[in-house]
């Protein structure tokens, strides 16, 4: 992300952004996208509104109205320094000065960090809309929840090298899913085991947690010659997309 | 030019400028009213020439030779090039480190233009510490009882402005080619200081005289403005610098990775 706003040199090759060299034509892509820096710092003497105040002039200005409404939205306090700021609080105003110019590509390292889950959920809401404006949005995050409910692409890196990227979609396709059966006794794990698309089956009492890849359907149809309780499946299919690509790469 | 920066930047450092214009007001004031009683007795001193060096060149029985050793040789440089030194790489290396200009940078602005007015603003503190030390200088001599004419203070005041923008750029250049605060500030302070030492002491060693037209010090106070007013050549040589310097921190700071 450095590396696209030319913060650092790439020490071979080359980057473009929205058709931009990343060298060359820095200045262009700078005046067109927003960026939130990953270890966000300001001016500790300033208030937050004069850090925004200056921000904006640096960029020719910007329409005050959104700017308001941002702060409004993120509830950024704009009267105290920066040095007395918590980080959620920094964060806000950072997020404010990525999103005040409207810009066509979003660039926001770790956006989340610090902020609470109310002013997450604003974060959320606001990337809906503007993703709807058809607007770009590319942030980093280590917060699979929050990379599973925001993003259409994904990129998983690993020691500064491209694992996968693909759609949650297509990666959830190949995903493991899990699903909890709570039978009525306790039933046979090795029966499940044998089904086809079936990775890993293993009962506590009398429920079985069975690990499928691809259809489910073998497992419901197996099930279903027991008394079944009910069926709740496991919402952690991303981690373990996550955590396979990291252990494939590891071995 | 971003004017916007430049702002910003003075307005970061202005509140520590007029603290040390106040002081430097009121020591020179000290200085000046101090002199009709002590500047007799103390002129009769016999001081080695050495240590009068030091101190510009001793001659404390007249009000040029007691400005000279309070305000001109020591303090006078000390002050402006502390501001100037610790400005200069604050507003660049310190700014690195502390990761602000990583914001700043995603900015639609050219590092070397923000090299540059930050470079303004220091150039802009020093022209007011200049001031007054000019200001300050008026008035002490006329508590002291006259004797410097106002060119001659006017001439420290210019010769104090360019050996402040001098050692300025010198840590700018360091601060922006590095990216390291203290080593901007160490090595432009070292060469303030050891030119300093080397004007005072170069010519007093058979064969090392030539060492002074090393030193930034010797083109500030060499021709004892206090004395004989401004010195052309030596203000060509600190602004000649300063503009050098300035340059070699807009292009380094535009080659390299940010730090942190």
């Amino acid at each position: 992300m450095r590396l696209l706003v030319d913060l650092i040199k790439p020490s071979s090759g080359s980057a473009q952004v929205l058709g931009l060299d990343t060298r060359s034509q820095s200045l262009e892509i700078r005046r067109r996208i927003g960026f939130l820096p990953g270890d966000l710092a300001m001016y500790p003497k300033l208030t937050g509104g004069a850090m925004l105040d200056y921000l904006a002039r640096l960029r020719g200005g910007v329409d005050s109205r959104l700017r308001d409404s941002l702060v409004e939205r993120f509830g950024a306090e704009l009267d105290r320094p920066v040095r007395q700021l918590s980080t959620g609080n920094r964060q806000k105003i950072g997020l404010v000065q990525a999103f005040m110019h409207e810009p066509e590509l979003l660039i926001l390292d770790e956006p989340i960090a610090g902020l609470d889950p109310l002013v997450q959920r604003s974060f959320h809401a606001l990337l809906a809309e503007v993703s709807r404006e058809g607007r770009t949005v590319f942030l980093s995050s280590h917060t699979l929840s929050e990379v599973e409910r925001v993003t259409g692409r994904l990129a998983i890196l690993r020691e500064g090298r491209l694992v996968v990227v693909d759609s949650v979609e297509n990666l959830r396709k190949v995903a493991v899913h899990r699903m909890d059966i709570e039978f009525a006794a306790p039933v046979d794990p090795a029966e499940f085991r044998a089904l086809p698309g079936v990775r890993e089956a293993d009962a506590t009492g009398a429920t079985m947690t069975v690990g499928i890849e691809g259809s489910a359907d073998a497992v419901v149809k197996a099930a279903a010659r027991h008394e079944v309780l009910a069926i709740r499946p496991r919402e952690d299919d991303l981690e373990d997309i996550f955590l396979r690509y990291y252990r494939d790469v590891q071995s | 030019m971003s004017w916007d920066t430049t702002r910003l930047a003075l307005r970061l450092r202005w509140s520590a400028a007029v603290s040390a214009a106040v002081g430097l007001i009121a020591v020179m004031l000290a200085v000046g009213a101090l002199f009709p009683a002590v500047g007799h007795s103390i002129g009769k001193l016999n001081v080695p020439s050495s240590v009068a060096n030091l101190l510009g060149g001793g001659d404390y029985g007249t009000i040029t030779g007691w400005f000279r050793s309070e305000i001109a040789a020591i303090y006078g440089p000390l002050v402006i090039g502390a501001l100037a030194i610790t400005g200069a790489s604050a507003s660049t290396a310190g700014e690195e480190e502390d990761r602000v200009l990583g914001l700043v940078l995603a900015y639609p602005i050219r590092r070397s233009r923000l090299v540059a007015a930050k470079a303004l603003a220091i150039a802009g503190i020093v022209l007011f510490i200049a001031f007054a030390t000019w200001v300050g200088l008026i008035a002490g001599v006329a508590l002291g009882g006259g004797g410097i004419t106002l060119a001659h203070i006017t001439g420290v005041a210019i010769q104090l402005a360019f050996f402040g923008f001098a050692t300025g750029a010198l840590a700018l250049a360091v601060g922006a080619a590095t990216g390291r605060r203290a080593l901007a500030t160490g090595l432009a302070a070292a060469v303030g200081v050891t030119g300093w030492l080397i004007n005072s002491f170069a010519p007093l060693v058979a064969g090392l005289g030539w060492l002074k037209y090393l030193s930034p010090f010797y083109y500030y106070a060499g021709h004892d403005p206090l004395a004989h007013g401004a010195n052309v050549p030596g203000l060509l040589v600190l602004g000649l610098l300063a503009l050098v310097l300035t340059g070699v921190a807009m292009v380094s700071i535009e080659r390299r990775d940010l730090r942190s």
